[in-house]
């Protein structure tokens, strides 16, 4: 049974690797196809196809949809009040003579967008003017877009709906995911400056280049004025300094974006056009969350459990050290839309991982956030990538040579650091 | 159009500068223009190599050249464009002289002094109570133009031939 299993998951892979199905519909088929392969009935008050995978496993991760729904409100408060604009433009203003200092800054201000909201739509904040400008000031294209995708990728460990993700996934604690992914940001922090730094120490290149099918940057929102540029600060700082839950965390951000850039009058109709728009960005993760939810709870079926743990424990490494080189090794598997995507099958294997005893909990959230680090950055089919390559007009293939040396590193650094403290 | 107008829509369609007011953008186009003017006559060394390639035709792009590094990279193939488009327009420019631009483009940006130019430019960069001489993105390619333009003797603008490319006119 388990073999069958993980020639389903294969397929399932395959699917989503040729574009056949989305990643969202090849999960849900999935998690129906796990189901029945473990001999699930199809009612039943528990461990059922009805109620156990499709009712109960659709509503897993609710809080994760919330905080998503949250970071997404956020994201486009940031970009509608100017506040992303402005950060980027006062970076080019103010270093605009040391290509190093804009591409700096720039990466700083992804991180801090890649701490709010994921994908494309921080990808967007800081690179609809970002990419463009670095390029201006002498960044090669594929530099440019790498810099920003650095950045969101090590804002990823500050991101809430990512802890939230986490938790709900695997079933940690808040404070555990806390802990792991506060560990893993300096590393992922370190080695984007070193991305960074590597890119502009090759001198500036400047081009007698037209582009032919550039997006046009966005309307100009006008400036955001400068304290509100601590927005997206608050809901870090609230859940890292004061322990604060994720929600309220990122509604105190939502209402300090609100407050620091919109007259009184304007308040509602902006918070509710906001909102609205939210609804849109995180409708594409929110539905990928139902499908991850639903494989969840087919992984974690008794019959699916009892096929699959001994397999996933028998090419498991136990040592740390041999634990290192092999999740290392399969790094690339992370890739493409590929097993080890932990915003897809490697959700579902993680959930293996954990419910059949084979790693400590927070080893498991150690190593699916490292791989997220790699994924977030390096994988061409991801939306973020995607879009940052395009925008600079390269090919997303060229954006993932270049980061995906950085990246392996994080993602390295990330076992390494989970064997150590939690092997 | 000419050379200040099309080097003002290149400043508005840089990101920055969006909002910007047309005033604004007119005055510092025209100190740009200068600045390259005042390169041109300038009798400078060049210590530059220059190597050509194909491969500037690129999706969404054409790379007419780049320089890095001491080395400016001449792309063949984005020449012929730009020289097909020129004749269909009925501009007598020749493969000589878009390759003399070219090269003299990269050239000048080897050779501008970016924070004299942003000197010349005056903007000033606030943020709160911080304020420092800001940059202008944008102004060195307008300076580079111009450059261009003088030391090539190309028979239209490089400004002019940029939109045209970019079908912007």
């Amino acid at each position: 049974m388990g073999i069958a299993i993980l020639i389903l998951m294969a397929v399932g892979v395959l699917l989503m690797l040729t574009r056949i199905l989305p990643t969202a519909f090849a999960l849900a088929g999935l998690a129906l196809g796990i189901a029945l392969i473990s001999g699930a009935p199809l009612t039943g008050a528990k461990d059922s196809i009805l109620t156990g995978v499709l009712q109960n496993g659709a509503v897993t991760l609710a809080a994760t949809m919330i905080a998503v729904l949250l970071g997404s409100w956020l994201g486009t408060l940031l970009d509608q009040t100017g506040i992303g604009g402005t950060l980027v433009r006062k970076i080019v203003e103010f270093g605009g003579e040391r290509p190093a200092v804009v591409a700096l800054g720039v990466f700083a201000v992804s991180i801090l967008c890649g701490s709010i909201t994921g994908s494309a739509p921080a990808a967007m904040l800081a690179g609809v003017v970002g990419i463009p400008a670095m390029i201006a000031v002498g960044l090669r294209p594929v530099a440019a877009a790498g810099t920003v995708l650095m950045g969101i990728s090590a804002g990823s460990p500050l991101e809430l709906p990512v802890w939230q993700f986490m938790s709900d996934a695997l079933g940690a604690p808040v404070s555990e995911v806390r802990t792991v992914m506060i560990r893993l940001f300096p590393i992922a922090f370190v080695v984007g400056i070193a991305y960074v730094l590597v890119q502009t120490r090759r001198g500036a290149r400047h081009a007698w280049a037209v582009q032919l099918d550039r997006p046009k940057a966005r309307v100009r929102r006008g400036d955001a004025p400068w304290y509100a540029l601590a927005t997206p600060l608050v809901p870090i700082v609230l859940a890292l300094g004061f322990t604060v839950p994720i929600v309220p965390s990122l509604l105190a951000g939502v209402v300090y974006a609100l407050v620091t850039t919109t007259r009184w009058g304007d308040l509602n109709e902006r918070a509710l056009r906001s909102l609205y728009k939210g609804f849109e960005v995180a409708a594409p993760p929110i539905a990928l969350f139902v499908a991850i939810g639903m494989l969840l709870a087919a992984v974690k079926l008794p019959g699916a459990k009892t096929a699959l743990t001994p397999i996933v424990a028998a090419i498991s490494p136990s040592s740390p050290i041999f634990f290192v080189i092999v999740f290392a090794a399969l790094v690339p598997l992370c890739l493409f839309r590929g097993p080890l995507n932990v915003f897809g099958l490697g959700a579902g294997v993680a959930g293996v991982l954990v419910t059949g005893g084979i790693y400590p909990m927070t080893a498991v959230v150690g190593l699916m956030a490292s791989y997220n680090q790699v994924f977030g950055v390096s994988d061409p089919t991801s939306t973020q990538t995607v879009w940052a390559a395009q925008y600079a007009g390269v090919r997303p293939e060229r954006s993932m040579l270049s980061t995906l040396p950085f990246t392996w590193v994080v993602g390295l650094g990330g076992m390494v650091l989970t064997a150590v403290l939690y092997l | 159009m000419n050379d200040l107008e099309l080097a003002v829509e290149l400043l508005r369609d840089t990101p920055t500068h969006e909002n910007r007011t047309g005033e604004q953008l007119r005055s510092w186009a025209q100190t740009a223009l200068e600045y390259g003017d005042e390169l041109a006559d300038t009798d400078m060394p060049v210590d530059i190599q220059v190597v050509e390639r194909e491969g500037g035709v690129r999706k969404g792009e054409l790379l007419l050249a780049e320089h890095q590094r001491g080395t400016v990279i001449v792309y063949t193939d984005a020449l012929r464009r730009t020289e097909e488009v020129a004749r269909e327009r009925g501009w007598a420019v020749t493969r000589e002289s878009l390759r003399r631009a070219a090269v003299a483009h990269e050239v000048a940006h080897h050779q501008l002094d970016v924070r004299e130019l942003n000197r010349r430019l005056g903007h000033t960069a606030r943020l709160g109570p911080f304020r420092l001489r800001g940059h202008v993105a944008g102004a060195d390619e307008i300076a580079a133009h111009r450059f261009a333009h003088r030391r090539s003797g190309l028979a239209v603008s490089p400004l002019l031939l940029t939109a045209a490319l970019a079908g912007r006119n």
